[in-house]
């Protein structure tokens, strides 16, 4: 298969790094640490996994990556160029269910950001055909959200996402409201995606397993204030396969990840 | 099947309704001067419809509903754009607009005569004030309909703020507005009519008063079933409108 081939050049990937940022929410009674000198950096290509509890600033981080939100402190670059605001060229976005608009179809929705840059229709359309085949749509283009399963739309939300060819795609719990099934599949789709784009990607999750079985490097995040707690590199082979789930490696990775979490729940 | 079998009930109903009206009147039970029977109604009707003076005076209604709406649509949209965009002016008017709305618009009558005498202006201005309070609140609630995900999605790729009035706001609003049009159509022809039987030279609100202070039953009941027709009319034609775009809700 040739991934997204009327876009031309390919991007490369690109760079996430986060220096030393914080954030701190100004409340009426007092001021909320939302992050705490929080460093990272994400090399190109790399599949990493933000997972933490809920309240721990693992969605905030990923808005700033964004250009979505301003951090308080601190510096965040998308390769190599702060992001002051949303950059589409550098960054795409999959949000959590729900995101798609009703009113276009698959198809219209994944042209929506090259709608708002005034490409051709003809031109827009190849490119989602193209988005759509690869995320596995082919022949759903015409179909409106609500004629998809929760499944199905979240693969148009990720052609949505790379329709620009972005160098980062950064996505926001996308399965979290799947069931498990669809969510495992989901996952194996995305990593076949991913593995045909070379795309980076930041992925957050609350799912240890998710995190485990996507990544290669899995960020643990833990709340008040959201500060990394560990950062592990997951050296299990690729292609990742339902069986590595049982196995000691992947069980380890996990005991690992939520002995930091239960720490601070 | 089933749809076909609530149809036929429905004009099942309509029809028995025509025909317990007809019975009372031709049996005298009700006092067929006081009740002419459908038939001689609908007979009315007919003639009425002939008559170049009644088709004036619904050409004079027609024209001062729709004018008193076509300013309070986009006035009272507008108001409530603004109202539902700016937190602070919305928790300031909020409450007042529901005060407002919450007194009968007819006891301002007398004011629109005094203001703007007998006549067109003032047709058209209570119609105006009788609509655009509902305008206004339909509007708020439209604008609150438009999700929070929708707008991120829309920043995230970086939408200018009219591509997002257009691309999101709008269709998003679309099914809440037209909502909103048919019920602000009710309340604007309630208020031109009102106006008209109030104090009127002309208008078929101004007709059907005459015809019901002269005892002229037959003319008021056929009055009576053609604006029935034509709110209900309207009224279908905007649904239809509605039902077309129904995924959107989703």
């Amino acid at each position: 298969m040739q991934p997204l081939a009327n876009i031309t050049p390919l991007k490369p990937a690109g760079a996430v790094e986060v220096r030393n940022v914080g954030q701190i929410f100004k409340t009426t009674t007092q001021d909320v640490v939302a992050l705490e000198d929080v460093s990272l950096d994400v090399k190109p290509g790399r599949f990493v996994v933000l997972v933490g509890p809920s309240g721990c600033g693992k969605s905030t981080l990923l808005m700033m990556m964004a250009g979505l939100r301003q951090q308080t402190s601190g510096t965040i670059t998308i390769s190599g160029a702060p992001i002051p605001e949303p950059d589409p060229n550098r960054v795409g976005v999959v949000f959590q269910e729900a995101s798609l608009f009703p009113w276009l179809t698959a198809e219209e929705n994944v042209e929506f950001p090259l709608a708002l840059r005034g490409v051709t229709k003809s031109d827009r359309r190849a490119r989602a055909q193209d988005a759509l085949k690869l995320v596995g749509l082919d022949g759903f283009g015409k179909r409106h959200p609500h004629e998809l399963s929760g499944g199905m739309k979240q693969r148009v939300s990720i052609a949505r996402g790379l329709v620009q060819d972005p160098p980062v795609l950064l996505m926001d719990e996308p399965f979290a409201a799947l069931d498990e099934q669809t969510r495992m599949t989901m996952g194996d789709e995305l990593l076949r995606i991913w593995a045909a784009t070379g795309k980076t990607v930041v992925f957050v999750t609350h799912s240890l397993t998710e995190a485990v079985y996507l990544a290669d490097e899995v960020i643990v995040m833990s709340p008040r204030p959201g500060r990394i707690v560990d950062h592990l590199q997951v050296s299990l082979p690729r292609p990742r396969t339902y069986e590595m789930l049982s196995g000691d490696t992947f069980g380890s990775l996990r005991d690992r990840i939520w002995r930091h979490i239960r720490k601070s729940a | 099947m089933r749809g076909l079998g609530v149809k036929a009930a429905r004009v099942a109903i309509v029809v028995a309704l025509f025909a317990i009206w007809e019975i009372l009147s031709r049996s005298g039970i009700v006092n067929p001067r006081l009740l002419p029977s459908a038939s001689d109604t609908l007979a009315t009707l007919g003639d009425l419809l002939q008559r170049a003076s009644v088709r004036k005076d619904l050409a004079v209604t027609a024209t001062e509903v729709v004018t008193a709406f076509a300013l309070a649509v986009p006035v009272g949209a507008l108001i409530g754009f603004l109202i539902a965009e700016n937190r602070y002016f919305a928790d300031v008017a909020k409450p007042l607009l529901f005060f407002a709305f919450s007194i009968p618009k007819s006891i301002f009558l007398p004011m629109f005569i005094l203001v703007f005498g007998v006549g067109f202006a003032q047709k058209v201005g209570f119609g105006f004030f009788s609509t655009i309070f509902i305008v206004i609140m339909s509007t708020t609630t439209a604008v609150e309909s438009v999700k929070v995900e929708h707008l991120t999605v829309a920043r995230s790729y970086g939408a200018t703020p009219m591509q997002t009035a257009f691309r999101v706001y709008l269709p998003s609003m679309l099914p809440v507005l037209l909502e909103a049009l048919r019920i602000s159509m009710i309340f604007n022809l309630t208020g031109v009519i009102l106006a008209e039987m109030y104090a009127s030279r002309d208008g078929i609100g101004h007709q059907i008063a005459t015809w019901g202070e002269n005892f002229q039953m037959k003319q008021l009941l056929a009055g009576v079933l053609m604006i029935a027709v034509i709110a209900i009319t309207f009224n279908e034609l905007v649904r239809w409108v509605e039902t077309r775009c129904s995924h959107w809700r989703t």
